[in-house]
């Protein structure tokens, strides 16, 4: 297999590696912002949310992925025996996890003033929570949404392990049919690089233009 | 018909105040049996030693706080009786603070305009309207589009003043609206309180600006250690206070402002 062959190979994993790493980012927003505004708001669930963290941060995703795909997919072969599906909701319960701590630390960040002000104008907590809190904590928890995004990037390579052709499985299978044990490596870490920096620099920007404005 | 627009009947709050050593948490009376009416057009101004509780009952007459025991009315409503639904008593209730809160990611415009757009429901167009409105009453028209990070400290709370008025509330409740500010900013925010006050108002103000509260206020309340401790017209106050602490604490407030 020539070179630039195996190139075309392995970036052709690149749309699947974006889309698990999209996918599973937004899976992690839509559940790290409630469970980290549930931690800050509702004393008494919170310790819900500190076990749900405690299990998705501790297990190894590669434990969590065998265990999704073929201990789950063996009772429920709709939807578990699905990789794709299987590796969206593992990254995304894991990055849900991460992503409950980096909002807590922003919702920290903005302050409780921001809520009071919020309610002494008559709004009811949850929608002080949406229409205030919400976009300053994003705006707060952008370097370290920017890191997660990376960290998806890179974790979705584990995901060779059921076998979704994405860049890893790529560069796994060249070096399996060709014996070439470095080159397929270095184009897959070289694709790597590429897809995380720019994401992370790009937020890590947006962020802190955003936050001169509103002055954080 | 009640009334009063407001009032708080024996109203008590402690909180603990957390040291850095377990034998340093304390528990603070901050309100001890207050109780305070408050008619229509009325301006009060509490005023006392810092520390004393004063804007934690303020925070207490909004619901900001909820008051350990006691009651507060706000018209016919008891807002203590649980089941009351405080969202609405509290967009009844304009509340200024001492450093001012503005929402930071939204302009003046938009601080105006959420309670207007969001909790009065008001279309568009109209909600605009009356936030410029607003804006146009405390003279900060011309910051409508900026953030509050690009506002003096003066503007910002004006701003801070419109958002509490723009909703029409019953009564507004300030928290030394200018104590944070430069000296030189005082000025300006004290003109649209004096304004208001002219406007005729319901406004319960916490504040050392002596000349300002001569000139406006109905009554002034000596309020220490979490009691009202006097309580009469300004020419009281500056003639002679019945209590040697109010005449101690006159005295000490007059010569600062007189250095």
């Amino acid at each position: 297999m020539a070179v630039e062959q195996q190139l075309i190979f392995i970036l052709e994993g690149v749309p699947l590696t974006l889309s698990i790493s999209i996918i599973s980012f937004l899976i992690g927003i839509t559940i790290g912002l409630p469970l980290a505004f549930l931690r800050a708001y509702e004393k008494d669930i919170s310790f819900v949310v500190d076990w749900y963290e405690k299990i998705f941060r501790g297990v190894p995703e590669i434990v969590l992925l065998l265990l999704f795909f073929f201990g789950l997919g063996a009772f429920f072969p709709f939807p578990f025996y699905n990789a794709f599906f299987v590796s969206c909701l593992v990254l995304g319960l894991r990055s849900g996890a991460n992503q409950s701590q980096i909002f807590r630390g922003a919702i920290h960040g903005v302050g409780d003033e921001q809520m009071i002000a919020g309610q002494s104008i008559g709004l009811p907590k949850w929608r002080a929570v949406w229409h205030i809190m919400v976009p300053q904590v994003f705006t707060f928890s952008t370097p370290g949404l920017g890191s997660e995004y990376a960290l998806l990037i890179k974790d979705s390579a584990y995901v060779y392990v059921i076998g979704l052709l994405e860049i890893m499985t790529r560069a796994n299978q060249i070096r399996i049919n060709t014996t070439d044990m470095v080159t397929p490596f270095v184009f897959a870490a070289i694709v790597y690089i590429i897809l995380t920096f720019p994401i992370a620099f790009w937020l890590d920007r947006w962020g802190n233009r955003r936050k001169k404005k509103i002055g954080l | 018909m009640a009334d009063y627009i407001m009032e708080a009947k024996n109203v008590y709050k402690t909180y603990c105040v957390k040291g850095e050593k377990k034998q340093d948490t304390r528990i603070v009376d901050a309100v001890k049996d207050v109780s305070l009416q408050i008619r229509k057009g009325d301006i009060k101004l509490i005023f006392g030693p810092s520390g004393s509780g004063k804007s934690t009952f303020l925070r207490c007459l909004a619901m900001l706080d909820i008051p350990d025991k006691g009651q507060i009315y706000l018209g016919d409503e008891c807002l203590t009786e649980p089941g009351v639904d405080l969202n609405k008593a509290r967009a009844r209730i304009g509340f200024v603070f001492q450093h001012i809160y503005l929402f930071r990611h939204l302009t003046a415009l938009g601080n105006v305009e959420l309670a207007l757009r969001q909790v009065l429901k008001l279309p568009k167009e109209e909600a605009r309207k009356r936030a410029l409105e607003a804006l146009a009453e405390v003279k900060v028209t011309e910051c409508a589009c900026k953030y509050p990070s690009q506002m003096s400290g003066g503007q910002a709370q004006r701003v801070g003043i419109a958002r509490a008025l723009v909703r029409n509330p019953d009564i507004i409740l300030l928290d030394e609206p200018t104590s944070a500010l430069d000296p030189e900013l005082t000025g300006e925010v004290i003109d649209t309180l004096r304004d208001l006050a002219k406007e005729g108002t319901t406004m319960l103000i916490v504040s050392h600006e002596m000349p300002f509260a001569k000139e406006v206020a109905d009554e002034m309340i000596f309020y220490d250690e979490g009691r009202i401790i006097e309580t009469g017209p300004p020419s009281l106050f500056f003639n002679a206070p019945n209590t040697d602490r109010a005449k101690q604490f006159m005295t000490r407030i007059i010569n600062k402002t007189n250095r």
